[in-house]
């Protein structure tokens, strides 16, 4: 039998039982319907959460730091020693200029930042304005070699210049301010001198304190992240205040720098490279590594709703079952009359199988197009649900709720199919094997 | 003298009913010409039916020999004798099993959709039948809205569509009032004159006189016509 005839003849006798078939069907359009919205409601979630992260850290960046509090006997790796005798601890590697050089050596990497805090008491006043934020060195003339962007101004670090993260502004205060008082609206800072007082004390208790003049060269674009609260400034500034306050020399070949930043080429290559350094000693931690332990926790969560879905996909499948069981038993006579006129078993079987799958199909295609239908108008409602939520509450509106990725249709309508034809395999087997002559004198 | 075309030895069809054993044909043997038109008679229970779907390869036999067209159905599978109805083998039945949800055009073509006909040359050819059975006009009637003799007419039809050599009937005139059973019974000695061979099983005695042989059957075995008569005489 010709694949085109056999089509042509479930769609024809499915026809023929279009009220039965379509009631069949219902059952498959409700269960691909749940497994369409639920897995969409899931992916929209994934979907959210990580254009979330992917606005929070730039994916090509690496965050190295020496391994404090973990130990690794050569292979490196995370994880606390639950008995570990004190031979096998060792001091962390340092992050060395030569181990800079490791670094960039490693293929994929495009350059290698180290950075340091400032380990002073400080504070940073304008005007009358006091503010506390943490001061971050950097070693590059341009931030946005680490991904930062300049909502004003400019990305270049020069001499006696600072760029601001854009909630710097939020944190000054006025100290001479009382009780009851309206407190200052942020000020403005680009542009403007800002000074930056470094204090240290003595062991009578006596204090010193260094004045630095700098300039707000530019104001970074959000983030959501520790830069939004950072001003940064050279590494070379940053390690002469720590020398001046902590009243040493630092050679980083010797102490090594707190934390390096590696950018790679490509996204691809981060989770790679971070585990070449982790093996090298280091820490190394990096937002692919956050975004992949998300994809897994979604992974699940899809799971479970397309499984909550697939029940009702299976309930369905019984009633195709029990259709496709009724319908054999009333066309007893016309599958005898099949085989009298030539239809081999395989014919009858393909044809039976078929109409199963055809109901499979038809309930699919149905709960495909609702499915996806409602979970466009869920999306609708929950953004603009989660928009009112986000201007309440702070923090960006979310683009996506409800999300439908183009396979998810796909395999949700082959699904419906299999399932249909599962469930018809019992009847059409039934019905291919049935005794010609037993078949034509059924009553 | 031509060979037979189809060959029967030691035919036994032997089932369990009830726990006795019923002995619907027990040991037949015949031949049978090409180009014949055969009816087979005999009492219900005799095993005229049992013979016919036998000869179909709708049955098992329990043992014998059968042959038609030297090609030994009882050593065949499932799948060869449903090719070898397919192309030498065309039904006519008692009460017609024509496909209710089907018009008359359709039910003539069903058969030729498992053969790879092409469409177009599917549909003129189940016209051209109906045509020749006289329902060119009732074409797109169901069989609900045909008398029994149109209805058995089309099946006429629906056995002629693969262009088989053989005919097997089983009371095609059972189920209709006497015009239509004329009918019926005309067209199947057209299609004897035609070089098909008929085989079919009634209790009409009208059909024997388009009959070229006869079979008497009782009580699963070949008989003269005599001994048939007697065993008629004797019903009460």
């Amino acid at each position: 039998m010709k694949f085109l005839d056999l089509i042509r003849l479930i769609f024809g006798n499915l026809g023929r039982r279009k009220a039965r078939v379509a009631l069949t069907a219902i059952g498959v359009v409700i269960g691909t319907a749940a497994v369409v919205i639920l897995v969409s409601l899931a992916v929209g979630l994934q979907k959210s959460a990580t254009d979330q992260l992917y606005g929070i850290g730039d994916l090509t960046l690496i965050d190295v730091m020496p391994a404090y509090g973990m130990f690794y006997g050569g292979g490196g790796g995370y994880g606390m020693a639950p008995a570990v005798s004190s031979d096998q601890l060792q001091e962390p590697a340092l992050i060395t200029n030569p181990v800079l050089e490791q670094f960039r050596a490693i293929p994929g990497v495009q350059s290698v930042i180290p950075r340091d805090y400032l380990n002073a008491a400080a504070v940073i006043s304008y005007r009358k304005l006091e503010g506390g934020v943490g001061i971050i060195g950097i070693d590059t003339d341009d931030l946005a070699n680490i991904g930062l962007e300049a909502s004003e101004g400019t990305t270049v670090l020069s001499r006696g210049s600072v760029i601001i993260g854009v909630m710097t502004p939020n944190n000054f205060y006025d100290p001479r301010l009382r009780p009851g008082q309206e407190p200052p609206p942020p000020p403005d800072l680009y542009n403007e001198q800002i000074q930056l007082v470094v204090m240290k004390w003595d062991q009578q208790g006596n204090v010193t304190q260094k004045n630095i003049s700098l300039r707000v060269a530019g104001v970074l674009s959000e983030t959501g992240g520790e830069a939004d609260y950072s001003i940064y400034m050279p590494l070379e500034l940053v390690r002469s205040l720590n020398e001046w306050s902590n009243g040493i020399r630092i050679n980083y070949n010797k102490t090594g720098y707190n934390q390096v930043i590696v950018k790679v080429e490509d996204p691809n290559l981060a989770l790679d490279i971070a585990d070449q350094i982790t093996e090298m000693g280091f820490q190394a931690i990096t937002p692919q590594a956050y975004l992949e332990s998300i994809n897994g926790y979604f992974l699940v969560l899809q799971i479970i709703f397309g499984g909550v879905g697939t029940i009702a996909l299976l309930v369905a499948a019984i009633g195709i079952a029990n259709t496709m069981a009724m319908s054999i038993l009333e066309r007893t006579r016309e599958i005898g009359l099949m085989k009298a006129v030539g239809a081999t078993n395989r014919d009858v079987l393909s044809i039976f199988l078929g109409e199963a799958a055809g109901i499979g199909f038809i309930g699919g295609a149905g709960g495909v197009i609702i499915g996806w239908l409602a979970a466009q108008g869920i999306n609708v409602l929950a953004i603009i649900y989660l928009a009112g939520q986000a201007s309440e509450q702070g923090g960006p509106p979310p683009s996506v709720a409800v999300y439908t990725p183009v396979w998810l249709p796909v395999f949700a309508l082959i699904f419906a199919t299999i399932i249909g034809m599962l469930s018809g395999l019992y009847p059409a087997l039934r019905a291919a094997t049935m005794i010609p002559v037993q078949a034509l004198k059924y009553e | 003298m031509t060979s037979p075309l189809i060959h029967i030895t030691d035919l036994k069809k032997h089932y369990q009913m009830g726990g006795t054993t019923v002995r619907a044909l027990d040991g037949v043997s015949l031949d049978i010409e090409p180009h014949t038109f055969t009816v087979v008679m005999g009492p219900s229970g005799s095993g005229k039916s049992s013979l016919l779907y036998l000869l179909g390869g709708l049955d098992r036999s329990t043992s014998g020999e059968i042959s038609i067209s030297d090609e030994r159905l009882d050593q065949m599978d499932e799948n060869a004798l449903a090719l070898f109805r397919r192309r030498t083998m065309g039904f006519i039945f008692q009460s017609y099993n024509l496909i209710t949800s089907m018009n008359a055009l359709e039910n003539v073509a069903f058969p030729m959709q498992f053969t790879g006909i092409p469409v177009s040359e599917r549909s003129t050819r189940a016209r051209q039948l109906l045509e020749q059975v006289g329902l060119a006009d009732r074409s797109h009637h169901r069989p609900a809205e045909l008398s029994g003799g149109q209805q058995q007419r089309v099946a006429v039809a629906r056995a002629l569509v693969n262009n088989p050599s053989l005919i097997l009937a089983d009371e095609p005139t059972g189920n209709l009032d006497t015009a239509s059973g004329i009918t019926v019974m005309q067209l199947l000695s057209d299609l004897h004159r035609s070089g098909r061979t008929v085989l079919v099983v009634t209790h009409d005695p009208r059909m024997t006189r388009f009959a070229t042989h006869k079979i008497f059957l009782l009580d699963g075995h070949v008989v003269s016509e005599d001994e048939y008569q007697s065993a008629a005489l004797e019903v009460p």
